[in-house]
């Protein structure tokens, strides 16, 4: 919706700015998103008369300009215009102006001559005007000098550009608008005086019939009748209000149901009599497959159930979304059927947007058109018609109005709206309020009042809506503010956020940083990734309406977001990447969906690049799997999850020979190790990356949720290095498993110091060094006690690992 | 025998002053004189060949030489002590320009730590944190929210789709309802549900297909709209500072009644820049949209507004960020380019 000041002026009594006015709407609830002013960019431009005029000494086609801009003193400007003379008076720019056409006048010499501004053209002043002349624009002999040129040129208007809510339907009018600017401003307005003189004795009811025969979407169709209709240009005073409202003008007809939409706020359609197929219109269901010719020459197929106007022969548009071909207004139409009709706007809503059609008349029939404005519309067309000699009225309206609305009756107390709003409103005023919304109050008890709610403001049925009224009208800021108080809740999070945030709060610690990203994936990623064809992980959800092809799916793994953030990174030079990132999965029950996917909380990142950030002292050590078995147990130690057993993993999307998972039984806990090259590539991720994923329910399952330390021991400890000679596949954990075992009461822990093979080491062998300790809570250990457990693990390794003790 | 100790004294004195440069020298003027061997040592052991009335008078001459030559020694001992750590501190002077040496320190993403902040000054005024599912119904996303299919206002929101029923959230309000639905007999709540949601926006400086968004909802007896300003007021304190202010624009939504759009005062020109890029010299940003709660929102959801009454509000956790950071362009926070991540 979009009107201009000068329409509502006609009505009301403005004495505040356009943006004042816009400020002040936008504050009791009918927003103005934009002022668009006519005279942007001429606020610097007067009006001059050329007083004098000599040929420019060094040019043969510049002309120096005495002008005459009501200062007193005449100001020089210099100007190319052919079209110039003495007397005349035209539009000036003086120095510092900035036109609308971009240019900005400053002071200047041209060829010498000093020029302090510019006369202006109808291009540069961004004039909708034809072009009588080449240059500049002359005003005519009686403008005043020295004042702006605005208001001399008619762009003292400006047009208010509403975003109105859904609710606001009444505002898309302008004696809608009337009101709240009356609201705002504390004047009275003054409707026209709407009458017709029913000039052709006729009765309307003889020439055209309406029928409904879906009253469940069309509640209402009435129409008037016109004869001997003389088609042509509207008077330029209608044309400009329509410009302001953003409306083409076609032709007088046609423009007048235009502005009584606009004015009224109700739909109207004209169509050509003569070429309605036994002068009848019905409104009906359009039947599935029904062809439909509407006025943009184009054949649609109806789907079933739009709602139609017919003729006697077949649909003749899609009701209130657009008319059809063969009745729409020409040249040669002398007859004219007014429709003013009141359609379902659910109905409206899925008709336009089915054809990709968004009108100004679908606009106000989705949000609501007040059933009672039908008469009165048809009235206000024939008017403004007759008014300009283009027509004669035939006598009588046909009104078939099957469903009729009782007007909204609501019973208020002042408390209770008082309450709702933490007011305490003195019943008057907010009985003072409540008027200014139009219709009738009455006490029904001491305490009770009711209101007859206007028929345009079909959003108010309830006492919340008459809140609404009541705070917007006096003012949302003058409601003080204050808190709740009563009964209070225990503030917390669920024990699953709280976890989460742990997950956080250690990763941070550890280096990684959080990422997010998108819940959207594409069929490809599991190639990408390497996922098994037969993977379930492949099942992902599909979304009916993609925003784009890229993003189709919504992600059944975190990893190819993780992936994708760390190639991003790496195509931007960041070579030290350490992610992850905590979010949902989502898988299918059953495909096709039916029902909602099994959502699962998700915990997967990714490290690569330099181990220490780079530096001019350290070396450039690059991470490997260690580093983030490293970050793996680190975040179990700080989980509280214990006594995990460690095994070679598989994963899809990892290195075969560097996978490992932590495990509790047969549950994995976390997966992780290096990239397969394979996913490596698919990704174009051009260095070693590791990656682990995990479950965050399992997690929490086997978090410990209390943690007590351990006190520090009293008395002295013992340490014994254990250097082995094993076989090159020996596994590290498994000779630590037989140490520990075989550790005693005493064991108080295992290091594995070295690992090493290649010079003076056997081919085939490798040497483990460990440091064992030995402790005892009560007292301080013998060498002997000590010795006799390190013999006995000796022993252990010996056997059971085929080591050899090294010297 | 009282001339030498003198001289004795003099030449110890001038030993100390200026042969001792270093403490190894200083020592050796130490054995000189104070040695089994030393001139003032020499000098006691021939106190036997002094008469008896003699013998006290010289020794006490002697002890004073001694203390005073002790002295000298310990004194200059400190003084060259202090001048060879002097010197020792002088040549390990490093280049302290050089870079310090930093660890790899994590950061937690920039809208995580806006969301914490938002959960944080909730929590302090006890409210609940709840969640529901991304993967929504159209019940609990829109008709719960007295969204009916065909309501114009459904245009505001472009949904993804699954089916005709199941979508992508669009907003966390559907929480609302599903914790409403936990709780019987008008039992208080005060709750806020943080959470990912999705539109159909392009993806654009100011706008994506994903964003997070806090809903927060309170219901008990006597909850006024004055609550809620009074409330989001506290918030927008909280989150931006004390010299922050409100203000409450008449709106609309279906869920609410009366519904308000929020301002704060501009972050950046606190609200006096006419030049401002930030508010476009309006002085005003939009951050929330809030209302009280719509009688048919309680009853669908198991209170009877005739007993309670309720508010609730919404905001984007990306827009907050976005002020408070200084963020241009939203799609820094899906981006995840280290050099941004690094730096919260």
């Amino acid at each position: 919706m979009q009107v201009s000041i000068k329409w509502l002026k006609d009505y009301i009594d403005i004495d505040i700015s356009a943006e004042e006015l816009a400020e002040r709407l936008t504050m009791v609830g009918v927003p103005v998103e934009n002022v668009i002013r006519a005279d942007a960019g001429l606020d610097k431009v007067v009006t001059g008369r050329i007083e004098k005029l000599t040929p420019h000494p060094d040019s043969d086609h510049m002309l120096v300009c005495q002008m005459n801009v009501g200062a007193g003193e005449l100001l020089q400007i210099v100007t190319g215009a052919p079209n110039v003379k003495e007397g005349q008076i035209v539009p000036v720019a003086l120095v510092g102006a900035n036109l609308p056409c971009g240019k900005k006048i400053s002071k200047g010499k041209l060829r010498g001559v000093v020029s302090n501004g510019m006369l202006c053209s109808a291009d540069e002043l961004n004039l909708d005007v034809e072009e009588v002349e080449r240059g500049i624009y002359i005003l005519p002999d009686d403008t005043p000098i020295g004042v702006p040129a605005a208001g001399e040129l008619g762009l003292d208007d400006a047009v208010l550009e509403f975003e109105l809510t859904a609710n606001r339907a009444d505002c898309f009018s302008v004696f809608g608008l009337l009101n709240e600017v009356s609201i705002v401003t504390g004047k009275p307005f003054n409707l026209p005086a709407i009458t017709v003189d029913e000039d052709d004795a006729r009765d309307a009811a003889d020439m055209i019939k309406i029928g409904i025969d879906a009253p469940d979407l069309c509640s209402r169709f009435s129409a008037r009748m016109l004869t001997e209709v003389k088609l042509g240009p509207s008077p330029a005073w209608m044309q400009q209000c329509l410009t302001g409202a953003g409306i083409r003008s076609i032709n007088n007809v046609v423009d007048v149901t235009n502005f009584v939409m606009v004015e009224l706020g109700q739909p109207m359609h004209a169509y050509d009599y003569d070429q309605i197929v036994g002068h009848s219109l019905t409104a009906r269901k359009a039947i599935a497959g029904e062809q439909l010719h509407t006025l943009d020459d184009s054949n649609r197929l109806a789907k079933g159930g739009e709602l139609v106007i017919a003729d006697g022969e077949k649909a003749a548009g899609l009701a209130g979304v657009m008319g059809g071909f063969e009745t729409e207004i020409t040249d040669k139409t002398t007859t004219v059927v007014l429709e003013a009709a009141n359609f379902n706007p659910a109905s409206i809503r899925r008709t336009s947007r089915a054809v990709g059609l968004h009108s100004e008349s679908s606009g106000r029939f989705e949000r609501g058109v007040d059933i009672n404005k039908t008469i009165l519309a048809l009235d206000r067309a024939a008017q403004l018609l007759q008014q300009m000699g283009a027509c004669k009225v035939v006598r009588g309206i046909v009104d078939n109005h099957p469903v009729k609305k009782a007007p909204t009756s609501i019973d208020f107390t002042v408390e209770a709206i008082n309450n709702r709003l933490g007011t305490n409103l003195p019943a008057a005023d907010m009985i003072g309020i409540l008027k200014k919304i139009g219709g009738a109050i009455t006490a029904v008890d001491d305490k009770t009042y009711n209101i007859k709610v206007p028929s345009e403001r079909g959003d108010i049925t309830i006492v919340e809506d008459l809140s609404e009224e009541v705070a917007r009208i006096y003012g949302y800021d003058r409601i003080e503010s204050t808190l709740p108080f009563g009964r209070t809740v225990q503030g917390h999070q669920t024990p699953a956020q709280d976890f989460v945030d742990r997950i956080r709060y250690v990763l941070t610690r550890l280096g990684l940083n959080e990422e997010l990203s998108f819940a959207f994936t594409n069929p490809t990623t599991f190639d990408k990734l390497n996922v098994p064809s037969d993977s379930d992980l492949r099942q992902a959800v599909p979304i009916k309406n993609p925003l784009n092809d890229e993003y189709p799916l919504i992600r059944t793994t975190l990893l190819s977001g993780v992936l994708e953030n760390v190639a991003r990174n790496f195509s931007r030079k960041n070579e030290d990447v350490r992610l992850f990132e905590a979010a949902p999965v989502f898988r299918p029950k059953a495909l096709p969906i039916v029902e909602q996917p099994i959502e699962t909380l998700k915990l997967a990142g990714a490290i690569s690049g330099r181990r220490e950030p780079k530096s001019w002292s350290q070396a450039a050590a690059e991470v490997d799997f260690y580093d983030l078995k490293g970050i793996v147990e680190e975040l179990f130690e700080r989980l509280s999850i214990k006594k995990y057993s460690v095994e070679r993993g598989e994963h899809f999307a990892m290195h075969p020979g560097k996978t490992a998972v932590f495990k509790k039984g047969k549950e994995v806990l976390i997966t992780f190790g290096e990239l397969h090259p394979k996913v490596a590539e698919a990704f174009e991720l051009t260095k070693k990356v590791f990656v682990f994923e995990a479950d965050v329910e399992t997690l929490m399952k086997y978090a410990s949720k209390s943690f007590r330390c351990e006190a520090l021991p009293k008395y002295p400890s013992i340490t014994r290095d254990l250097a082995l000679l094993v076989d090159y596949d020996t596994a590290a954990g498994d000779v630590e498993k037989v140490i520990v075992k075989n550790g005693g009461k005493n064991f108080d822990g295992v290091m594995l110091f070295d690992v090493y093979a290649g010079k003076n080491i056997a081919d085939g062998k490798k040497s483990l060094a460990f440091t064992i300790k030995f402790q005892a809570i009560d007292r301080t250990l013998t060498d002997a006690e000590a010795d006799e457990a390190f013999d006995r693990i000796v022993a252990a390794v010996e056997k059971d690992c085929n080591a050899q003790l090294r010297s | 025998m009282e001339e030498k100790i003198l001289s004795i004294r003099r030449a110890a004195r001038e030993a100390v002053s200026s042969d001792a440069t270093n403490l190894k020298e200083l020592d050796a003027v130490r054995v000189r004189f104070l040695g089994k061997k030393g001139e003032l040592t020499q000098l006691l052991r021939g106190m036997n060949q002094l008469s008896a009335e003699e013998r006290p008078k010289v020794g006490k001459l002697v002890n004073e030489a001694r203390a005073e030559i002790e002295s000298l020694i310990a004194d200059k001992t400190a003084e060259l002590k202090s001048k060879e750590l002097a010197d020792k501190l002088a040549t390990e002077s490093i280049d302290i320009t050089l870079p310090g040496r930093h660890a790899h320190a994590g950061r937690l993403h920039p809208l995580t730590l806006t969301l914490n902040r938002v959960k944080e000054i909730f929590l302090q005024m006890g409210y609940t944190v709840e969640d529901g599912p991304e993967v929504e119904t159209d019940y609990y996303n829109f008709e719960a929210l007295n969204l009916p299919k065909d309501h114009p206002a459904r245009d505001m929101q472009d949904s993804f789709y699954i089916t005709d029923d199941i979508l992508l959230r669009s907003q966390t309000s559907p929480v609302q309802a599903r914790t409403m639905e936990r709780h019987k007999n008008n039992e208080p709540i005060r709750m806020i549900a943080p959470g990912r949601v999705y539109r159909r926006d392009d993806y654009d400086a100011s706008h994506s297909p994903m964003f997070t968004q806090v809903e927060g909802l309170v219901i008990d007896k006597g909850i006024t709209f004055g609550d809620l300003k009074g409330t989001l007021e506290y918030f927008l304190k909280q989150m931006f500072g004390e010299k922050a202010r409100m203000r409450l624009r008449p709106s609309f939504f279906p869920f609410t009644e009366p519904s308000a759009e929020v301002d704060v005062s501009c972050v950046m020109c606190g609200g006096h820049g006419t030049d401002c890029k930030v508010c476009r010299g309006s002085g005003w940003l939009e951050i929330l949209g809030a209302g009280s709660v719509h009688p048919d929102v309680l009853s669908m959801s198991g209170y009877d507004p005739s007993v309670v009454s309720g508010f609730a509000f919404g905001m984007g956790i990306e827009r907050i960020a976005m002020l408070k950071y200084g963020v241009d362009d939203l799609r820094l926070f899906y981006d995840n380019d280290v050099r941004f991540l690094n730096q919260f």
